[in-house]
């Protein structure tokens, strides 16, 4: 079930109550685990059999780990499960599709059978969740959890299980170890925080969806100014449609006592690669980091191989978003893109000249043309839409004046939020001002459809 | 190798820093900002309501194009009992599918009546499921009033009229209907959208906002309609006011036999089974709940379109109507067949024919003493006052 439904709200205003009353008592967390099975339940009662089976693979395989000292053994077991548990849900297909490949070119008749299968929601998320805290209690992080019902609590906590954040072992089980405090402050700053990834996504995203989708669905339809406001609608639509998921998690969270990581930390303020990833997806990013990146070796060895292990997590991380190689391309046109710029701060020009904001736009412009290949339903549609931006001419893009002030506003927005300035946005009118801004403007103009969100399908 | 941590090294929960934004309210504030928020949302549809331009003249029908705004029914119905009128309730044989607004069955009984007390309330589809709901959720304000409500046995001819196959097809009007119970089999809305549907009911604000999309922007979401209006004035929109009444036929108005249709053989649902019965019967409770004073127009169906065996199950019907009407004391007149001619199709008069019915109606004595207000008023137990 999607948070900005009503169906949602049924679901809180059952299981809230309850979770007051019960949440000084040992009941608190079957009962949280009980509403986190009928929350993903919710999508297909058989997605449980798999959020059950890597709960159970993982918890035992740390159990195996500390009972019998085999401990890389154990973790193997885990990894490869977790991974292959995956990789059978999300990259059967891609995998078959380029074995067939491969075999037509060979000239062979025979054709491996699609899987067919769906793609369980938030697999993604919950396996690497999983993976935290085996590969964190080998390396002597975190204390084995002794409490199945606590640990199957952590990895199906649902305001976070099917899109994130990604929480680390060390960030939630501790606060699953307790009953949680709920202060005011909790629940006024849960509301805040649900209100705002709300008006995200049913005011902004969803909105900038019905124009980007209409040219990414027929790029040939459409001439240069409209792919590229297409592009800048796409890269905004998913930056509210994730990150307003992200804080009504967290809101939602918040009002239970729990809190979650940030996710998002105004990722179109970047001036450079690097600081788009602190920025963007921080629980992934970060879990690349601690899993990928630093045991590949890091910045350690050399700048050659720092940029080798940096493009190689990208790489990971691209094909994490999808099972294409479009997303391949993606995380490819990143890895390159933070190289580039580390080469360029080093330079004093372009580190001490060149003013922040023409660096913002930039990196801006540069993720913009990668988004081009993470929305494209094929390389071919990718490569189509890069082409008709350098060769069709000037045709009206038709983009409503609407969407074009909202982004606006938000831009300038978040540059205030970052400059000196930040204290006009404190102002208790200036604060109450937009949530009633936010309110009157959805109950206006958001839809009666409650359009999925976009990272619910990695 | 590292040695686990035991639970005295387990590193502190670190603080989450709240968001990457300012919009962060305290208890104090969110108390304020509710109460603004409340106030918008109660004082919007009410602002609107003053300053929206809504003088329904003679023969006002809701535009055709407005079928489904059901916040303009409402208000409508307000205007209607203002002005003290006789509610005329039905389908499109009510509004009038094929005749011009000054040809409908309102317009010929305001034409004998001599004076403007018949106000046309139909809307195109109106089954009576959907009729049930419109009247429970919006039309509050028929209240103590004199109402005519149309029963039209088309909605009775076959299982599928009646919403009563497993298949799913789009009907008219779906949300009016029962959304959870009792199940319609062939309403298949995800429950989310059912769920939807219901909150719009109770709240007023959501009904308004439906009149925005449906009478403003083309019945499109505002940010659908700024898609296709992408240099749209958002703010010029609504000063263009309502839509003009139509005043021409939705329909060419041509005889049912120039119009290439034939004899029908409809399977006819039993009155004792059939959900449209049913949902006319709760209609009609729940309009002498309220106090008004009704009125039952029978028909009249066309059955020079019948094969000799559906006209037989559909007389039986008709007469088990009246009957029960009868029973229940609820004055009513069962209209008699018009020539063959004066029908667009099954059920559709043309002008001559809505001409005919009213003076039909007009010479029934049942009608006459409910028109002058001496028909009986009905106890709240279904009795006769």
């Amino acid at each position: 079930m999607l948070f900005h439904t009503w169906i949602f709200a049924a679901f809180f205003l059952i299981f809230y109550p309850v979770h007051l009353l019960l949440r000084r008592t040992p009941f608190m967390l079957p009962w949280l685990l009980l509403a986190s099975y009928v929350f993903y339940g919710w999508w297909n009662p058989l997605y449980l059999v798999l959020v059950v089976y890597a709960t159970v693979v993982n918890f035992l395989a740390v159990v195996l780990m500390e009972k019998t000292g085999w401990r890389k053994v154990w973790l193997a077991v885990s990894v490869v499960s977790s991974l292959g548990l995956l990789g059978f849900f999300k990259y059967a297909g891609f995998v078959t599709d380029n074995l067939n490949l491969l075999l037509s070119h060979l000239g062979a008749s025979y054709r491996i059978p699609a899987p067919g299968f769906l793609l369980p929601v938030g697999i993604s998320f919950f396996t690497f969740q999983g993976m935290s805290y085996t590969i964190d209690y080998y390396r002597g992080l975190v204390p084995r959890e002794r409490s199945l019902i606590r640990f199957a609590t952590y990895k199906a906590f649902f305001p976070q299980l099917v899109a994130g954040p990604i929480e680390r072992s060390t960030s939630l089980l501790p606060q699953l170890q307790r009953a949680p405090t709920i202060t005011r402050q909790d629940v006024t700053d849960g509301l805040s925080l649900f209100v705002v990834g709300l008006f995200k996504k049913a005011a902004l995203a969803d909105y900038l969806a019905i124009y980007a989708d209409k040219v990414f669905n027929a790029p040939t339809q459409f001439h240069a100014p409209a792919i590229l406001l297409a592009i800048f609608a796409f890269g905004w639509q998913i930056y509210f449609d994730f990150s307003g998921y992200t804080d009504m998690a967290r809101g939602i969270a918040r009002t239970m006592g729990f809190r979650l990581m940030l996710n998002f930390n105004n990722p179109y303020l970047a001036t450079d690669l690097g600081d788009f990833w602190r920025r963007w997806h921080i629980s992934l990013s970060t879990w690349f980091r601690d899993y990928v990146y630093i045991p590949l070796g890091g910045n350690r060895g050399g700048k050659l191989n720092t940029y080798k292990n940096m493009i190689l997590t990208m790489l990971i991380s691209g094909l994490w978003h999808g099972a294409a190689w479009t997303f391949v391309i993606w995380g490819a046109l990143h890895a390159a893109g933070r190289v580039l710029t580390r080469e360029l701060e080093r330079a004093a020009f372009y580190r001490d000249k060149v003013p922040k904001i023409a660096k913002q736009m930039g990196v801006f412009a540069f993720v913009s043309f990668a988004w081009i290949f993470f929305r494209a339903h094929t390389l071919h549609d990718a490569c189509t839409i890069v082409t008709r931006i350098f060769t069709t001419g000037w045709a009206d893009p038709a983009f409503p004046m609407l969407a074009l002030g909202l982004v606006l506003a938000v831009w300038v927005y978040e540059h205030v939020y970052e400059s000196r300035y930040r204290w006009a946005l404190a102002l208790a009118p200036a604060r109450v001002a937009i949530v009633v801004t936010m309110a009157v403007y959805l109950a206006l103009f958001a839809g009666s459809g409650a359009r999925p969100f976009i990272y619910f399908q990695f | 190798m590292k040695e686990a941590a035991t639970a005295e090294h387990m590193p502190a929960v670190p603080e989450a820093t709240f968001g990457s934004h300012e919009v962060r309210l305290s208890g104090r504030l969110w108390v304020l900002a509710i109460a603004l928020i409340g106030g918008a949302f109660i004082g919007m549809p009410v602002a609107w309501q003053a300053a929206e331009h809504f003088r329904p003249t003679a023969d006002y029908r809701i535009p055709y194009a407005l079928s489904s705004d059901y916040w303009l029914f409402a208000r409508y119905c307000q205007w209607v009992a203002s002005q003290g009128q006789t509610f005329v309730v039905g389908d499109s044989v009510t509004w009038g599918q094929y005749v011009g607004a000054d040809q409908t069955l309102p317009h010929c009984l305001n034409q004998l009546a001599g004076q403007d007390r018949f106000a046309n309330m139909g809307m195109d589809g109106m089954h009576p499921a959907a009729l049930a709901g419109l009247i429970h959720y919006y039309g509050r304000a028929i209240s103590g009033r004199n109402v005519i409500v149309h029963c039209n046995l088309l909605w009775m001819s076959t299982k599928k009229h009646d919403l009563q196959v497993d298949k799913e097809f789009q009907f008219n009007h779906p949300a009016l209907v029962p959304q959870f119970f009792p199940r319609i089999a062939c309403y298949r809305a995800p429950y989310p959208q059912r769920l939807s549907i219901v909150v719009q009911r109770l709240v007023p604000l959501l009904g308004w906002t439906d009149h925005l999309r449906v009478a403003y922007f083309d019945q499109m979401t505002i940010p659908a309609w700024t898609i296709e209006h992408p240099y749209g004035d958002l703010l010029k929109a609504p000063i263009r006011g309502l839509p003009a009444p139509d005043r021409g036929p939705h329909q060419a108005p041509v005889p049912w036999t120039q119009a290439g249709l034939t004899e029908q053989d409809f399977p006819w649902v039993p009155l004792d089974t059939s959900f449209q019965w049913r949902s006319f019967r709760r209609a009609l409770e729940t309009l002498q709940a309220r106090g008004n004073r009704l009125f039952v127009l029978v028909g009249p169906f066309n059955e020079h379109m019948l094969t000799p065996e559906s006209l037989a199950a559909y007389v039986q019907r008709r007469d088990q109507v009246a009957a029960w009407l009868d029973e229940h004391s609820i004055p009513h007149y069962v209209a008699p067949a018009l020539p063959s001619e004066d029908y667009a199709d099954a059920s559709h008069p043309l002008s001559e024919g809505y001409a005919l019915l009213a003076q039909g109606l007009f010479n029934d004595q049942a009608f006459a003493r409910f028109d002058s207000g001496r028909a009986a008023l009905p106890r709240p137990d279904g009795g006769v006052r």
